[in-house]
């Protein structure tokens, strides 16, 4: 999962003395998780007499995280290190939308038409798609889902839209 | 001499047709529940529940510890092929196993963790039958503050797992730790970090996070610019299926050691299976001449753990057989489900119900020669898959990790949730931030710190427990041990580095 | 975290708009489709023990499938919040429980329901009785003993709990505010993890449903003092009532009962609720529910009335009781 990103360097908005982009953002963003969820569980009661209370825990591990973020930010500083490596769109957004989408879509309209949509938003993903195959292949998985989960495995969920039954 | 007897008599339950029919359909239930992301055998479990209504007992269990286990053999599947574990059990796998498929060896991949699978599911069945009474007194030596100890030391494993950054390894455990955190706090049920969202209200779903930080987000990353070349060249070069004479030799001392450990640790109910798989892996990495190779395509590191999580996942049996106490969800669920046939497993299980415990037992061994000889011509099959174009792979992907994580708790958020953590996986890659110490952290982190408080609490806030009880101190003793191991040689390798420059 | 909340908010709304559609069936030839019913626990617990039971009967009498949907999390309020926003056709109906319709009341302050205002109550299945329990060892021989002991030793005793609203958490805190004692509470997740370290002598006694603690009684791996019903049990004969061993005041149940949401039509309750005595009454579901230790609602208990009148007296019992918990 590591294999560094390889990609050409792209133009940096940081300051020259940061010389691991890569880790000095990748320290930021931990260090930035750490202060919100400070502030997520501020409000929880710490210790009390031997008891540790609800906010001792995350607390602890937010400081801790806050501490280590610090420490993998400053390596960008101090060690020469990757560039930070490119973001496409596509991708994301439309694995993204097929995920949201599916789950709007499970209860109310049912398994059926929620995969099959899900598989060609998914599907719009990569400019390899060809439309005509993907259909082909998204109705079959559908229908593969449609007896697999159902019937097979007994889950209970919505074939068919909501409306189309009652 | 007994034990011939009982086992003549186990074998003679579990070899009637009814019996061998459940075992059968247990293990092809357990095969496919591993193999499709997402959907978990507490799930799965819980759905075949009702069918169990209708037949008789020692059937109905047998079927139900059938797809526990085939579970255990189908769950390196994807890890391997599609890098998404599907169960904690299987994070470690997804490491090396995955590297091997990208280099064309899918197929010794898959293999080696049947056979290694299929080796520890033998012992751990012979241990249950010969052992399984005294090693009841371990799961009972096991109190809070062991249990914290034994999590310590489970951390202290996934530091090791790292192959990059020590630093960043550790981060990427606390950040796992982090967000086991949300849900609802033991001691108060006071509500951590949940921002009212009722979905969040229990915490954050293993199988939501792995899908995403996995699954998810090594989807969007093969969708990059430049990724495709690299997976065209995966397909074409997948070579032989099985694993060469060299794999076999390399993978035996590493099955053979997985299985002890796992077989060890299955007994400790709550947790002690969950670390079983990494605990092997880092033996491995650990005892490796050249631990450089983890991580990048070992076979060790495919075959150890799959060795270690199927002892024990049979060993888990014990305290269920032996004191009636289920160990973890799945078992609860068989209990579950004896207790809608009537039967109350208690310490004396195994006098009152002969028939089942034995009959288990004798399945068990049968269960696994069925998975091994179902599993073996499999691997043929999966990885012809690898060959299908991965346009019309990866949204069907999506589809089966969509409907899996919704089954979980058929809750519409958890689905979004794991497309957030999507996103997050491919920040994380970007940046170089592994997920799987994540991944070990967030399992981890809720029973280190319930243990930790529950010491504390029974303990009256004396720290001293974790030392004084012996135990505890080995764990503890092993885990610094272990960490001085794993941060020693990144020192010295700096020094190395700054000698080198300084030649330069 | 906002945006999650956002699309949470999203999710919601289009839900809601989707149901819209919903046509509301009309109540005379109920049932003319499969039911839910949603168990707020896991399957194979003793709420679901009990639901598929009593509900395997009740489809044949219905001439319907009823399917169980587990929606685990939150002691069951998850569940329960989705039921009671559930349309009230009488095809989503839930099997509400002592926790999720009474305890819930005082333990979550942001409860998104409440059990009497959001549902039509529709029979009384099963109760299922809390017996104390304690370490094998533990010095105390009886429950007067206990007592006695348990005041004496209050810094020092543990009471384990199987989690915040579970029902052994519950039980144990109005078995502790009849004492007048606070003993150290020590969290398990649920029941199976807190008997482990009972039998293994970890904590002192916890409070506990009667299905799980049979076989170890009968082992001896554990003790029973006492069970908190009018009546001693069938399975643990035995074990003496808590009126019989001197502490008449704690009387405690786990109860399991059928409720639809809010508005679901008097003709549709009157048909489940006849379909759930029928099946209250059948031989066999009264023998599986007996085996797990249960005891059958006497018929005078199980209108929909008197499950109204249950519910309002059980959030009387456990508001004060559990209040100061959170």
């Amino acid at each position: 999962m590591s294999d560094t990103p390889s990609e050409a360097p792209v133009k940096s908005i940081l300051p020259k003395w940061v010389r691991g982009p890569q880790d000095f953002v990748g320290g930021l963003a931990m260090m930035a998780v750490a202060l919100f969820a400070l502030w997520a569980s501020s409000d929880l009661q710490g210790m009390h007499g031997f008891s540790f209370g609800a906010g001792t825990a995350p607390r602890m591990f937010a400081v801790l995280l806050l501490l280590l973020g610090g420490g993998v930010a400053l390596m960008g500083v101090l060690q020469a290190g990757p560039h930070i490596a490119a973001y496409s769109w596509r991708g994301p957004l439309f694995v993204s939308a097929a995920i949201v989408f599916f789950a709007l879509a499970i209860r109310p309209l049912g398994l059926v038409v929620s995969a099959f949509a899900a598989f060609m938003i998914a599907a719009m993903g990569s400019q390899e798609t060809k439309l005509v195959e993907a259909v082909i292949v998204g109705a079959c998985l559908t229908l593969g889902c449609a007896l697999l989960f159902p019937y097979v495995l007994g889950l209970p969920m919505p074939m068919f839209p909501r409306f189309l039954i009652q | 001499m007994e034990l011939f007897a009982n086992l003549a008599h186990g074998f003679a339950v579990a070899f009637s047709p009814i019996n061998l029919l459940m075992c059968l359909v247990g293990a092809l239930v357990g095969t496919l529940v591993g193999v499709l992301p997402g959907i978990g055998t507490i799930a799965t479990v819980a759905m075949l529940l009702p069918i169990t209504f209708g037949l008789p007992p020692v059937g109905a269990l047998i079927m139900l510890a059938g797809i526990y286990y085939g579970a255990q053999y189908g769950g390196s599947t994807t890890s391997i092929l599609v890098n998404i574990p599907g169960e904690a059990t299987s994070v470690v796998t997804a490491l090396d196993g995955h590297q091997m498929a990208k280099q064309g060896r899918a197929g010794p991949a898959l293999a080696i963790a049947a056979i290694g699978s299929f080796f520890a599911g033998c012992v751990a069945t012979v241990l249950i039958a010969v052992l399984g009474a005294p090693l009841t007194k371990l799961a009972l030596a096991f109190g809070p503050a062991e249990y914290f100890s034994l999590m310590v030391l489970g951390l202290i494993f996934a530091v090791v797992l790292a192959k990059g950054s020590v630093l960043k390894a550790i981060a990427m455990i606390v950040f796992g730790l982090l967000l086991s955190m949300v849900g609802s706090d033991i001691e108060t049920g006071a509500s951590r970090m949940a921002f009212n969202i009722p979905e969040l209200a229990d915490g954050l779903g293993f199988a939501t996070v792995a899908m995403g930080v996995f699954g998810f987000a090594e989807i969007i990353r093969n969708l990059d610019h430049g990724a495709e070349m690299n997976r065209n060249l995966v397909q074409q070069k997948i070579t032989g299926l099985m694993p060469t004479r060299k794999d076999i030799a390399d993978s035996t001392p590493a099955i053979l050691r997985g299985t002890v450990l796992g077989s060890i640790l299955g007994i400790l109910p709550g947790g002690g299976a969950v670390i079983a798989s990494f605990a092997a892996y880092t033996l491995e990495k650990k005892l490796a001449k050249n631990p450089s190779r983890f991580g990048r395509g070992a076979i060790e590191g495919v075959a150890a753990p799959e060795s270690a999580n199927n002892a024990a996942a049979q060993t888990s049996f014990i305290p269920l057989l032996t004191l009636g106490i289920p160990p973890n969800a799945v078992m609860a669920l068989m209990v579950g489900a004896m207790t809608i046939h009537g039967i109350v497993p208690g310490p004396q299980v195994m006098q009152k119900q002969p028939d089942l415990v034995w009959g288990m037992i004798a399945s068990m061994w049968i269960g696994n020669l069925m998975l091994i000889i179902i599993n073996l011509p499999l691997v043929g099959i999966w990885v012809r898959l690898l060959r299908v174009p991965y346009r019309l792979m990866f949204p069907s992907i999506v589809v089966f990790c969509a409907i899996g994580i919704y089954s979980v708790n058929n809750a519409p958020v958890d689905v979004v949730l794991a497309g957030v953590f999507g996103l997050v996986g491919y920040w994380l890659i970007k940046h170089d931030f592994e997920p799987a110490p994540l991944l070990l952290g967030m399992v981890l982190g809720p029973l280190m710190e319930e243990n930790l408080r529950r010491a504390l609490l029974i303990s009256r806030g004396d720290w001293s427990v974790f030392v004084s009880r012996p135990l505890s101190a080995v764990l503890l003793a092993i885990a610094a041990g272990l960490l001085v191991l794993a941060v020693l040689p990144t020192l010295r390798a700096k020094r190395d580095e700054v000698f080198v420059e300084s030649e330069g | 975290m906002m945006s999650i909340r956002s699309l949470a908010g999203a999710c919601l709304s289009a839900f809601v708009a989707l149901g819209a559609f919903a046509v509301p069936a009309s109540a005379q030839n109920y049932p003319t489709r499969t039911i839910t019913m949603i168990v707020p626990f896991a399957a194979g617990g003793p709420t679901d023990v009990v639901s598929r039971i009593v509900t395997a009967h009740m489809a044949q009498t219905l001439g319907q499938s009823i399917v169980i949907e587990n929606v685990v999390g939150a002691g069951g309020t998850t569940a329960t919040t989705r039921a009671a926003r559930a349309a009230n056709d009488g095809y989503t109906l839930i099997t509400g429980h002592m926790g999720t319709h009474a305890a819930s009341v005082p333990l979550y302050p942001k409860l998104a329901y409440h059990p009497e205002k959001d549902f039509e109550p529709v029979a009384l299945l099963a109760g299922t009785p809390i017996l104390i329990l304690a370490r094998k060892d533990f010095p105390p021989k009886d429950l007067k003993e206990f007592v006695v002991y348990v005041k004496a030793n209050a810094e020092k005793v543990n009471a384990a709990h199987a989690g915040i609203g579970s029902v052994s958490h519950a039980s144990c805190e109005l078995l502790n505010s009849i004492l007048g004692v606070k003993p150290v509470g020590v969290p398990f997740n649920g029941t199976g993890p807190a008997m482990n370290a009972l039998v293994a002598g970890q904590v002192d006694y916890m409070c506990d449903q009667i299905v799980n603690a049979v076989p170890q009684i009968n082992a001896g791996t554990i003790k029973a003092y006492a069970v908190a019903t009018p009546e001693r049990n069938p399975s643990l004969p035995n074990v003496p009532t808590t009126t019989e061993a001197g502490l008449p005041a704690f009387q405690a149940q786990a109860w399991n009962a059928i409720f639809a949401p809010k508005g679901t039509s008097p003709a549709i309750i009157a048909t489940l609720n006849a379909a759930a005595i029928k099946a209250l009454d059948d031989e066999n579901v009264r023998k599986r529910l007996l085996d797990l230790g249960s005891v059958i609602p006497a018929p005078v208990n199980r209108t929909p009335e008197a499950l109204a009148t249950l519910v309002k007296n059980e959030i009387a019992k456990w508001t004060p009781v559990l209040k100061p918990a959170t």
